[in-house]
């Protein structure tokens, strides 16, 4: 009890004294995640929208993909992407690995299927004849396909959360493209492995508590946004 | 503005589904396709919206030309049967189509307010769609359609699900508002009654062909085949061997009475002799089948059935309730009243 005591008070002094290297972390911690979780909607709704509304051959499988790799273990995701950005590596060239930018390229390969998966079934929950009738009342492709998206916002915004989620909570991949480098590639998962490891837990609880405050201010950020939105009409 | 097509034909799976050499709807008046299930009506008012993905060929005509998507984009508005929402408020939803053509909200919103007065529906303006029954869903659909001011309004079978009382006080709030249009209007349904209380002339599909195509009292009153009989209720078939005439003989089963023990037939009826097979309760009238040497004939009666099954029966109707059908030919159309519709004309006297 004394070390989650301990935890809870570390984490209220490192907050309420503003700790320049904690709120480093978690503004480092933001700055990926939500990089990444930006990277992967870019990438993965649109993907999404094909797969839950065109009529091609494989659809069904790249679908069971995209399912799939919902689960994609972050540490495979991590080892893959070091591979590429080794110095040897076929992206070595660039010299990303243990980079901020070697984590939002990992973070985003974690969350790309994640918002890929629920953006298809987002849109799959839609009315099936509502293109039809958006269509059957003048409007082009694009506006159709426009008021769908819009149609289908909430769950659309479901998938980046889940998205964003995936990805702030993960350390395998952080760690080993990041490198956990202190200022430069720690965020708040790692720096709590770190603590863990150093066996100073009250840090470390202190850092998971920041994390999942962050989570949840994001989360009901969101939320909030959303049914403003809802009520404003 | 009016809508056409020449040589239309959908196909989907190999199948064919449609299959329309000529159809006109001039501008201001209002068509109704006529269908059984699976008749292809849907299918035809989605192909003359160039709507859906199943291959067609042929051309659909704006004002005798050959029209672009762009163009059927622009002239026309389609209700689909089930009506399809967006999560807005109900006078966003009445300025949805106007939205998607590019105009902008508050202009969109004061112009969609008129129509979802006319169709009786303004003052849930501020609800969210989701919470309206079918009806009012139906409604706010419609007004949707009318406020932008379509040159061409497509319905497929607006009144499907909707409660009778619903249904007609719709019929007569689309009746009103259709008067103030001078838009093209494609009605399709299977509802006879919907036919009549909104179009001026009525076309009759049946296995994806127009069958017959004429005024709508016309058409209503004189099926060209059996098929097209069967569609506008002249359910009761007297083949020519139990008339003496030479054609099929059809009349609606309300029409045709049954006869007890002795009593005379009135004069200029036919009568049928058979057995009562069964008895089916209408609530408030009976249907009487009836097994004859040439098959079943129906009979509707709301008077006490004057015999149990298994007797002897005598089915009585004026001839003056009676049509002459003739077999179907591929391709062709019958243009208004069947022949001669319902002056039956009798080369010798039926036995």
């Amino acid at each position: 009890m004394d070390v989650l005591g301990d935890g809870l008070l570390e984490a209220l002094r490192l907050l309420v004294t503003g700790d320049e290297d904690t709120w480093a972390i978690t503004a480092l911690t933001l700055q990926v995640s939500l990089s990444a979780t930006v990277v992967a909607f870019l990438l993965g709704a649109p993907v999404g929208t094909a797969l839950a509304l065109g009529r091609f051959r494989g659809r069904r499988v790249l679908l069971a993909i995209a399912n799939t790799g919902m689960g994609l273990p972050p540490v495979v995701v991590g080892l893959f992407v070091t591979v590429l950005l080794w110095r040897a590596g076929p992206l070595g060239a660039f010299g990303l690995l243990y980079t901020p930018t070697a984590m939002v390229i990992a973070q985003a390969a974690i969350a790309v299927p994640v918002v890929t998966a629920l953006t298809a079934t987002a849109l799959q929950q839609v009315d099936p004849d509502f293109l039809l009738q958006m269509r059957g009342l003048g409007a082009t492709r694009l506006r159709a396909l426009g008021a769908l998206l819009a149609e289908a916002r909430l769950p659309l915004l479901a998938a980046a959360m889940a998205g964003f989620g995936a990805v702030v909570s993960e350390v395998g991949a952080a760690q080993m493209v990041g490198g956990n480098l202190a200022g430069e590639t720690r965020v708040l998962t790692t720096a709590a492995v770190l603590a863990t490891s150093r066996g100073q837990f009250a840090l470390a609880i202190a850092f998971g508590l920041v994390l999942l405050g962050l989570a949840f201010v994001v989360n009901l950020a969101v939320t909030l946004a959303q049914h403003r939105r809802q009520v404003a009409r | 503005m009016s809508i056409g097509c020449r040589d239309l034909r959908v196909t989907a799976h190999g199948r064919e589904l449609v299959s329309v050499r000529a159809l006109d709807v001039p501008a201001g008046e209002t068509l109704a396709v006529l269908g059984p299930n699976g008749a292809g009506k849907s299918t035809l008012l989605r192909a003359l919206a160039h709507l859906g993905a199943a291959a067609r060929s042929g051309s659909i005509l704006l004002d005798g030309q050959d029209a672009t998507t762009a163009q059927l984009r622009q002239a026309v508005a389609a209700v689909l049967q089930r009506p399809v929402l967006q999560r807005k408020s109900v006078l966003d939803n009445a300025a949805a189509g106007l939205r998607l053509r590019g105009v902008r909200r508050g202009e969109a919103r004061r112009r969609a307010e008129p129509w979802l007065d006319a169709l009786g529906v303004a003052h849930l303006a501020d609800r969210q769609a989701h919470t309206l029954s079918g009806g009012e869903s139906q409604r706010v659909a419609i007004a949707r359609a009318l406020a932008v001011a379509p040159r061409v309004l497509l319905l497929d079978e607006p009144f499907t699900g909707l409660d009778a009382t619903t249904r007609t006080d719709l019929l007569a709030d689309l009746r009103a508002a259709l008067n103030e249009q001078d838009a093209a209007v494609l009605l399709v349904t299977h509802d006879r009654e919907e036919a009549r209380a909104l179009a001026q002339r009525t076309a009759l599909l049946v296995g994806g062909e127009i069958r017959q195509i004429g005024a709508t009292a016309d058409v209503l009153d004189a099926p060209t085949d059996l098929e097209c009989a069967t569609l506008l209720g002249f359910t009761t078939h007297l083949p020519p061997a139990l008339t003496g005439h030479q054609s099929m003989l059809v009349a609606r089963p309300e029409r045709c009475r049954p006869l007890t023990g002795s009593t005379p037939p009135p004069p200029d009826t036919v009568v049928v002799d058979g057995v009562l097979r069964r008895v089916v309760p209408l609530g408030g009238a009976h249907r009487l089948d009836v097994d004859t040497t040439s098959g079943t004939v129906t009979a509707v009666t709301t008077a006490d059935v004057p015999t149990s099954p298994g007797h002897p029966i005598r089915i009585a109707t004026a001839r003056e309730h009676l049509r002459e059908c003739v077999p179907p030919v591929p391709g062709r159309v019958v243009v208004g009243a069947a022949g001669p519709g319902a002056a039956v004309r009798w080369p010798t006297r039926p036995s």
